[in-house]
């Protein structure tokens, strides 16, 4: 296994940027995941790493050697794409057999290696069928065992669970997690799925508009969000961003929304406001740090609830402020209905405060 | 599923139009069974028992006198005959040799790459087909000059595939658009070169397409008259349509040899699609190009 790095790499058409300077390092070892909503450049920077697409512009570095002009029979790695790409008329055996074949192993290696694989996985019974006999699951790990079969320095998946059913895709998850520290695998996985990404990587890099918007451990991603993107991507149901003005009477900074309703600042994220630029604020806060009450409260903000969603063990609901939409979780015996006045309380010291301009969080 | 409860509404409608639809197709066999049948019928006729009037249905004196004459390479008749046949072989099957040979690179180049051009070349391969073919017979006949290949069987080699290409290319584009781009990706990850993928993983998943192509290629060259009958002088090159045409009608028409000649010509035809239209078949229900 090896470590990745990206380094200043970039790819555009014209004056599109697929991939606009993009720079990280996947340690050997380290499942990353590369996440964002589609069209945010994470597929393609996928098949930079592998070599399916020329590079434009930067290096890209697998185990200490520049690899940019490489094929990418040469760099080594193994790729599990979204649809499997599995060889439609040949069969499992052969499908697992194929890159060992390539490299010119002998047959009897070749052997070992495929029933080794097919062991692992459970896959041993369907090596003389075809691919188009097998179920989605079965497919998965098909094309799981012809990246394992060679020891390659890198796997690279390209959503790999996501034609899976909801409870195999769950199932899935766990084994791949599982495979990937008992093989201490070095992986880049890509997916527009932030759940997977938390709960799978050790590190995950959130991408929009070509740009990394953040690279870092999921725990840190969720609570230290860098842009307001990452914010409302990361984190079911989103956080709740909402634009607000600055505005400082005395000593006491508020944040004022344009249809009237205002929310006085502790002392310390007055501080972080005021670096704002243009003097506006997006204000973010997750569901579980805002309070609601049925009574006006001290510091509470009005508003309406717009629509309730039990979900069982707890109920989300989402009230208007102003034409400001923001979520909060209730326990599930909290009895609220639609179009109800109530009084919401934001936890300060978990407040969230981006540049209204920049975008970008405020330290 | 509107359809199906429409049908199950209006079932006896349906049947109606069921029963018209295999008369339809029974009428559609027949017109094109009979001539068929009457070419074969004729061919085991004797001369006199060919032109008579009211025809016999079922030949008195049925022989295969014909056939031997014309497989037979010491008779006069078998000579020139197989003559026809060798020529009109050679130059069908360097034909779609060179068919397939050129749509299949062309018709991959223009599914998978993104050159300059590309768009107008694709549309310009299709330029051929807007005109009558008549309408190049002479420029075609004055390049050919140019290239000293008049009466010789290249100059139809060369013309045939400008008829063929255009539609074998576009074909074969459309398969190769429906094979996810992902298998040879995953090909060229596993170790192979973009032309190993292409050949060990494409090729063989495009096999429908090339094997539909190559028939269409053919065809077009076994059955051309035109063309051969303009480039083509000596007697010992021409193919079989145009000497067919010449050989039997020199004085008065031979039918049942013209018969039996023409049933030999297209058993290669019917034999192709019967043996190759299986493989086509199979090819197409094992759902070897379902992305």
């Amino acid at each position: 296994m090896a470590e990745v790095r990206l380094d200043d790499v970039v790819k555009n058409y014209g004056d599109i940027y697929a991939v606009d300077h993009v720079s990280l390092t996947v340690n050997d070892g380290e499942f990353v995941a590369l996440v964002g909503p589609s069209g945010c450049g994470k597929t393609t920077t996928l098949n930079l790493v592998a070599g399916l697409i020329p590079i434009s512009g930067g290096d890209i570095l697998i185990g200490n050697r520049v690899v940019n002009d490489l094929d990418p029979k040469d760099r080594d790695i193994a790729m599990v794409f979204q649809n499997y790409a599995l060889y439609p008329n040949k069969t499992v055996y052969k499908n697992l057999a194929f890159p060992l074949k390539m490299r010119k192993l002998p047959n009897a290696d070749i052997d070992r290696k495929v029933q080794e694989a097919a062991k692992v996985l459970d896959i041993t019974h369907l090596l003389e069928r075809r691919p188009r006999e097998l179920s989605g699951g079965q497919q998965q790990r098909v094309a799981l065992g012809r990246a394992l079969v060679r020891d390659p320095q890198v796997f690279l998946m390209d959503e790999p669970l996501s034609n899976l059913d909801a409870k195999l895709r769950a199932q899935m998850r766990t084994e791949l997690k599982r495979f990937q520290q008992d093989l201490k695998a070095t992986v880049i996985y890509v997916t527009h799925d932030q759940l997977e990404a938390v709960t799978m990587a050790d590190k995950m890099a959130v991408m929009s508009g070509g740009v990394l918007q953040q690279y870092d451990a999921p725990s840190v991603v969720f609570e230290k969000p860098a842009t307001v993107f990452v914010a409302g991507f990361v984190g079911s149901p989103a956080m709740s961003l909402v634009p607000l003005n600055l505005s400082t009477r005395g000593t006491d900074v508020y944040v004022v929304h344009k249809d009237g309703w205002e929310l006085k600042l502790s002392p310390e994220n007055a501080q972080r406001a005021m670096k704002a630029k243009g003097g506006k604020v997006v204000l973010g806060a997750r569901h579980s740090t805002i309070g609601l009450s049925k009574e006006a409260v001290p510091g509470s903000v009005a508003g309406r609830v717009y629509t309730t969603e039990p979900t069982g063990d707890i109920t989300y609901a989402h009230v208007h402020l102003g034409d400001a939409v923001v979520t909060v979780s209730v326990e599930p015996q909290v009895r609220i209905a639609p179009d109800e006045p109530v009084w919401l309380t934001f936890d300060q010291t978990k407040l969230h405060l981006f540049d209204g301009e920049t975008q970008k969080t405020l330290a | 599923m509107t359809v199906v409860a429409n049908e199950a509404v209006r079932g006896k409608r349906v049947d109606g139009w069921r029963w018209a639809g295999r008369v339809f197709l029974a009428l559609i066999t027949l017109f094109a069974v009979i001539p068929m049948i009457w070419m074969l019928l004729t061919s085991i006729k004797t001369q006199f028992a060919a032109l008579q009037y009211p025809p016999q249905w079922w030949p008195d004196n049925p022989t295969l006198d014909q056939y031997t004459a014309l497989l037979d390479p010491s008779s006069d008749v078998g000579r020139v005959f197989l003559g026809y046949l060798w020529n009109s072989v050679w130059i069908c099957v360097v034909t779609t040799i060179l068919s397939v040979a050129v749509a299949v690179p062309a018709a991959y180049a223009f599914s998978r790459f993104r050159f300059p051009g590309r768009a107008w070349l694709f549309y310009a391969v299709l330029l051929r087909n807007m005109f009558p073919a008549v309408v190049f017979l002479m420029p075609l006949f004055i390049l050919m000059r140019y290239l000293h290949l008049v009466n010789t069987g290249w100059s139809l080699v060369l013309t045939y595939l400008t008829f063929g290409l255009p539609l074998s290319i576009w074909l074969l584009k459309g398969f190769y658009d429906n094979i996810p781009v992902q298998l040879e990706q995953a090909a060229r990850i596993d170790g192979a070169t973009r032309f190993k993928a292409f050949v060990l993983i494409i090729m063989p998943l495009s096999s429908p397409g090339i094997i539909a192509t190559a028939i269409y290629s053919f065809i077009i060259a076994w059955n051309e008259y035109v063309y051969a009958a303009t480039f083509l002088n000596d007697e010992d090159k021409l193919t079989l349509p145009v000497g067919l045409q010449h050989f039997f009608t020199e004085y008065t028409t031979n039918w049942p040899g013209l018969m039996a000649a023409s049933f030999i010509m297209s058993v290669p035809v019917v034999a192709m699609f019967l043996i190759l239209q299986k493989y086509f078949v199979k090819a197409l229900t094992e759902g070897a190009v379902k992305s």
